[in-house]
């Protein structure tokens, strides 16, 4: 029963239809929700979903980790390793932006006492 | 308003310049696209194994792309530093509730393991999945679990500045000495023979440099902790 997901191209579809499902699920939640941290979490959700869909792409399920074991000659039939060093990079960088984000969400609270977006009028006069 | 007002001829001279280096350069790269371009990890996978490390990831992460790494650690500063403006640390304390005595109890016996963790992580990441980022926000994670249940703990200013000052300059030195004996920013110029594939001393600078960021993303990662856990009496 299980082999039928095996085969790369449903393995394809699923990451695709999976990574994409969470993708419309963050973007629904930015244009939504009105709470600051729920906003940051929104974001945060998409850049997840962007780094399933770019490892899932390419994983094919006869192929390895990118990684040199004692049971192993060489470096054949491997895994890709450019997309996972991609998505170090991107983590990374998608967890400094999310702490900085969250660090102006408090103390934009602690000098207004506002969360919700639509009461952040300062600058609309 | 006025949609009409005059553009100067230097705008507009700077504009055009700009047009045509921008199109100079589009034109340069539209004719150098590589063939084979889905071929790029096969070709980085056979280039792999010249420089005699295990975890290819590594290879690629702190080798092909560790100009590109050495940007990624100063965007990480970046954020720390704008962090460490806007909540300043200075007349703030732990979080005012007395921890639990299993919590703190328990921190004694994990904090020594979770370092020791961290540190096998980051020492051994040309060899296993994991390397210095990891191993840095593991370390992190252990200093959370300090400020979360001792109030009095905090880690001094001055050992987060002399590590990451430290991490940050070995790290241009190791690039711009790689840049004079080898003429490559970057270049591997310690001994990385393929015989040694899978010991601790092997591929050369690959395992320095990792160690290195993995003490900068700790340092980092442990001060926006400590100031995001931080709170000042009023609020």
């Amino acid at each position: 029963m299980f082999e039928f997901f095996n085969q790369p191209e449903v393995i394809k579809i699923i990451v695709i239809i999976g990574s994409m499902a969470l993708f419309f699920v963050g973007i629904f939640g930015l244009l939504t929700q009105k709470h600051l941290i729920k906003i940051f979490m929104s974001i945060s959700m998409i850049e997840s979903s962007l780094f399933l869909f770019f490892i899932g792409l390419m994983y094919k399920k006869s192929f390895l980790a990118p990684i040199l074991t004692s049971n192993q000659e060489g470096f054949t039939n491997m895994n890709d390793p450019i997309p996972h060093a991609m998505i170090l990079t991107a983590i990374v960088i998608g967890m400094a932006v999310l702490a900085l984000g969250v660090s102006f969400a408090i103390e934009y609270y602690k000098l207004t006492g506002k969360t919700n977006i639509d009461e952040m009028t300062s600058l609309r006069h | 308003m006025n949609l009409k007002r005059e553009i100067p001829t230097s705008t507009m001279s700077g504009f055009a310049l700009s047009a045509v280096l921008v199109l100079t350069i589009l034109n340069i790269l539209l004719q150098n696209i590589p063939t084979k371009i889905q071929t790029a990890g096969d070709e980085l996978l056979k280039l792999n194994s010249t420089e005699g490390v295990a975890n290819a990831v590594t290879t690629v992460v702190v080798y092909f792309r560790g100009f590109d790494t050495l940007g990624e650690i100063a965007v990480l500063f970046i954020a720390s530093l704008g962090i460490g403006l806007m909540l300043d640390s200075n007349n703030r304390c732990n979080i005012k509730a007395e921890s639990n005595f299993m919590l703190q109890t328990a921190s004694k016996f994990l904090f020594p393991i979770i370092m020791l963790f961290g540190i096998y992580v980051m020492i051994y990441g040309h060899l296993s999945p994991g390397g210095g980022f990891q191993g840095g926000v593991i370390i992190a994670s252990g200093v959370l679990l300090l400020l979360i249940s001792h109030k009095e703990f905090e880690v001094p200013h001055s050992v987060i500045v002399l590590l990451e000052t430290f991490a940050g300059v070995s790290y241009v030195l190791i690039g711009l000495i790689g840049l004079v004996v080898l003429d490559t920013f970057l270049g591997n110029f310690l001994p990385h023979d393929i015989s040694n594939m899978g010991l601790l001393m092997s591929g050369g600078i690959i395992p320095i440099i990792y160690i290195i960021v993995g003490i900068k993303v700790g340092s980092e990662m442990g001060m926006i902790v400590q100031n995001l856990i931080k709170r000042s009496d009023n609020v």
